[in-house]
């Protein structure tokens, strides 16, 4: 990468196109920046010339209230529509970390993927519609302000989780659901021998929780205890009966588990719930990695405790949050300073991906990040991806290298 | 050549080339194609290769077929061509009960499905009003929504990954979990122009501890509509909230007497599922609104067999118009929810200018019009005031800011009419695409694309 690079911020669509066509003429690479939330996921692209920033790229297109949908430019701030949004008593779950910085077309591009997710869907199922402007600096839309649309293939979906490497995402439309009235999140301690029947408590509780996590480590994301045993944090949203319902299932189920007494937050649950969506991200300056491991409901609490076992034999510290409900394993391992990091990092990749094939970096700061599997093992369709990147980008103009398999 | 190859690798009890065959595979529920070049009937995903790879080597394009329930002409060969009849894949393949997900071939009808996971507490949730024959794998290439994708979304958002047997004959997979791009996604309502979906990894949901069926009746469209418009505006998602009109509903009570109301006008049927505490208070919010929009009938089914017969004179509407004419043919848009009372008028409008009676029975929760335009197909002057009337109602909805398939397709039936909601760039960066799964265009040829708008270049190599 060179030592500095450009940056510009263009007002509209065409404008970015413009920027693009002459960058992908003149053989220059492009990077795309959001609110650079997400910037630890994948590789860093292996050249920039210029950064196109979606900074000015930003707010509402129409803010259909009563048909339940909603249109954004790519910049705005995910707080931004989510505050419009609650203004008007409608949500999109978007549960992406740093969310005041976070932009929209940030989010579908990293395909973040919630906690909520579980209950509410994937992000990707809430975007009705979506334009885009490619590498040559064609602009295209696809889909439009409707809840169903079957016409022609579904680009918009294609582009979520594409991280910038088929175009850049400069609109999106969502279609939104009711605000659920209440909020409540449960904290307890959760001691080693009641991990495990916690876990299926949880999973086989007639209601469905919003998210429901144990947590080790991680202390300075959640509000109260820092013990050293872990905790367990469960959300429930929903109408105020529904939650005093669920409030009996859930501690009695906790209860059966030997969860000692837990701790119930109404006032400041989802700021809570969104500081756990904060820490999946957190880095410790230079010597922090952060993985993702894609797991299953049935498996996910001894596969935490595998990889952080693992990552004591390393004489790493592990700390893990997992999610409980979609069996998702997030892993932060840190070493006292970035070097002890650096002289340990890439044997214990080696040895997670060994157990793990699928695991993925989130987050990191260490410049040794590069030297991981960071994407985890390459998918079965690799090829057709690859093609896909050579038609849509031949020049390999947009983010070159920040994906899967060299795209 | 072709069909000697064809029993060469598969049997001949596989292959169908005699002329009344062939006859029975060139139409689905909405038009008649041309003649296919023989019909192939796999029982596996190596022998759907086997088809392809032959099929290429003659130069015959390849088209996929379910149930042929189709509404778009979207399964219907043009000329010539081989059809794979996925049929005798039905079984389900594998059943995770504990991660809820489920794996099986495309041959296997909707309703099975759920039928063979109820004892267990789950249901697979699109529920196309054809799912008592429609397939998964055809369910996939259309996108299938139905009633309840109103609070559980389409087929898109309940299939975890796929096998996919390429242009080529190869095999690959897809699924969600997998990192890169989200092909699952685009290969779910490519009506079978970039591979030929072998198996399904499909996403399974716990049945609700409480389902409450209501029917609201009006004395006019328009309260109705805006009632639905209000519900939906008021924050209420009900898993399902459907709409009939008069001549449906008589329509339906003379066939299967559901219990509905019969001097209706218009008629609401909603549905609310899940918790008890909220179903109780969906029923208080919803028929609050209802009345204030002039509802004069209100009916709560409380028991299973209540319920299931207010579903079943819905399921069953398209079929009870038969009394009415020989022949239908359903339009499919998509209008924002708001835009419902317009719609509707702009149907109403149409259908009267071309003297050609009209049934309307739809999701009004998701915007998603289906009118039902009764004819007789031996009668060149209604067919052509159907096809004048349907061509109306099409235009009305993307004036209204709609699509123009909500959920049945674009096939062969709307190809033409893509380009009047999408810019000859939007289509250009789909056949990108295509570009990639199917150069040489031998899969579903002649479906979704224009015809006039051919993506000039062919991926280069």
């Amino acid at each position: 990468m060179k030592a500095t690079t450009d940056s510009v911020a263009p007002k509209t669509a065409a404008e970015a196109g413009e920027i693009l066509a002459r960058c992908d003429r003149a053989g220059e690479k492009v990077s795309i920046a959001g609110g650079a939330t997400l910037c630890g996921m994948g590789f860093p692209p292996e050249r920039c010339d210029i950064t196109l920033s979606t900074k000015r790229l930003s707010g509402v297109v129409a803010n259909e209230q009563a048909d339940l949908t909603v249109a954004v430019r790519a910049g705005t701030p995910i707080q931004t529509l989510t505050v419009l949004l609650s203004t008007q008593g409608q949500f999109i779950p978007f549960d992406a970390p740093r969310p005041q910085y976070a932009t929209v077309g940030g989010t579908l591009a990293a395909g973040w993927l919630g906690p909520r997710r579980h209950l509410y869907g994937r992000l990707r199922d809430y975007l009705i519609g979506s334009t885009i402007v490619l590498a040559d600096g064609t602009i295209a839309r696809a889909g439009g302000m409707v809840v169903k649309n079957v016409s022609g293939y579904d680009m918009s979906r294609l582009y979520v989780g594409s991280f910038g490497t088929l175009g850049i995402i400069v609109q999106a439309n969502f279609k939104t659901v009711p605000l659920p009235k209440r909020a409540r999140l449960f904290l307890a301690r959760l001691p080693e021998r009641t991990r495990a029947r916690a876990c299926t408590q949880l999973e086989s509780l007639p209601m469905r929780l919003a998210a429901a996590f144990w947590i080790d480590g991680f202390h300075k994301a959640i509000d109260g205890d820092d013990g050293p045993e872990g905790r367990v944090a469960v959300l429930l949203e929903g109408s105020a009966t529904l939650l005093e319902r669920a409030t009996r299932e859930l501690r009695s189920a906790l209860g059966r588990a030997g969860v000692p007494e837990t701790r119930v937050l109404d006032a400041g649950a989802r700021e809570s719930f969104q500081r756990v969506v904060d820490a999946y991200v957190a880095r410790l300056g230079e010597r922090s990695v952060t993985y993702r491991i894609a797991s299953l409901p049935q498996t996910c609490e001894p596969n935490a405790l595998r990889a952080g076992e693992l990552a004591r034999r390393f004489e790493l510290r592990a700390e893990t949050i997992v999610d409980v409900l979609n069996g998702d394993i997030i892993v932060r391992v840190s070493d006292l300073d970035a070097r002890g990091l650096g002289a340990k990092i890439e044997a214990f990749d080696d040895a997670l991906h060994e157990i793990e094939p699928r695991a993925q970096v989130i987050a990191s700061d260490h410049p040794n990040r590069i030297y991981l599997r960071v994407w985890g093992e390459s998918p079965p369709a690799i090829a057709q991806m690859q093609a896909l990147k050579a038609r849509f980008d031949p020049n390999r103009t947009l983010n070159p290298g920040r994906f899967v398999g060299g795209i | 050549m072709l069909c000697e190859r064809l029993i060469a690798a598969l049997g001949s009890d596989a292959v169908k080339t005699e002329p009344e065959d062939l006859a029975v595979y060139s139409f689905d529920a909405y038009t008649d194609g041309g003649r296919p070049a023989a019909v192939v009937l796999p029982k596996s995903t190596q022998e759907v290769s086997a088809i392809v790879k032959i099929a290429r080597d003659c130069g015959e394009p390849i088209i996929a077929r379910g149930a042929g329930t189709g509404l778009c002409g979207g399964a219907v060969p043009m000329a010539g061509g081989v059809i794979v009849s996925l049929m005798r894949m039905n079984r389900i393949l594998e059943l995770d009960l504990r991660n809820r997900r489920v794996r099986v071939q495309p041959g296997l009808m909707n309703l099975e499905l759920s039928r063979q996971v109820a004892p267990d507490g789950l249901f697979y949730a699109p529920d196309p009003s054809s799912q008592q024959i429609s397939t998964i794998g055809g369910n996939i290439a259309t996108n299938a929504g139905g009633p309840h994708c109103l609070s559980y979304g389409t087929t898109v958002n309940h299939v975890l990954g796929l096998e996919v047997v390429d242009d080529a004959g190869e095999v690959f997979a897809t699924s969600i979990e997998d990192a890169g791009y989200d092909l699952t996604a685009a290969l779910v309502g490519s009506e079978g122009t970039l591979g030929l979906v072998t198996s399904a990894w499909l996403q399974l949901l716990a049945l609700p501890e409480a389902v409450r069926v209501w029917v609201a009746a009006f004395d006019g469209m328009d309260a109705a509509a805006e009632a639905v418009s209000a519900i939906i505006a008021a924050g209420i998602v009900p898993t399902a909230l459907e709409m009939m009109d008069a001549v449906i509903v008589r329509a339906v009570e003379a066939a299967f007497h559901a219990g509905y109301p019969t001097d209706a006008a218009a008629l609401l049927l909603v549905e609310s599922a899940g918790f008890e505490e909220d179903v109780a208070a969906s029923e208080a919010a919803i028929h609050a609104i209802v009345k204030q929009h002039g509802a004069n009938y209100w009916k709560s089914a409380r028991t299973l067999a209540e319920r299931n017969a207010l579903w079943a004179g819905r399921k069953g509407a398209a079929g009870a118009t038969g009394r009415i004419a020989p022949n239908y043919y359903t339009q499919d848009v998509c209008v924002p929810r708001s835009k419902l009372p317009q719609a509707l008028r702009a149907v109403e409008a149409a259908a009267r200018t071309n003297q050609i009676t009209v049934g309307n029975v739809f999701h009004a929760g998701d915007g998603n019009l289906h009118p039902l335009l009764m004819y007789d197909k031996s009668d060149a002057r209604q067919v052509a005031a159907v096809v004048e009337t349907g061509n109306v109602i099409l235009q009305s909805a993307i004036d209204l800011g709609g699509t123009i398939s909500g959920e049945h397709g674009i096939g062969w039936e709307k190809r033409e009419a893509m380009t009047r909601v999408y810019s000859t760039a939007d289509l250009a960066t789909m056949g990108r695409v295509r570009d990639v799964f199917d150069p040489a265009r031998m899969l579903n040829p002649e479906k979704i694309f224009p015809s006039g708008a051919r993506c000039p270049e062919v991926a280069p190599p």
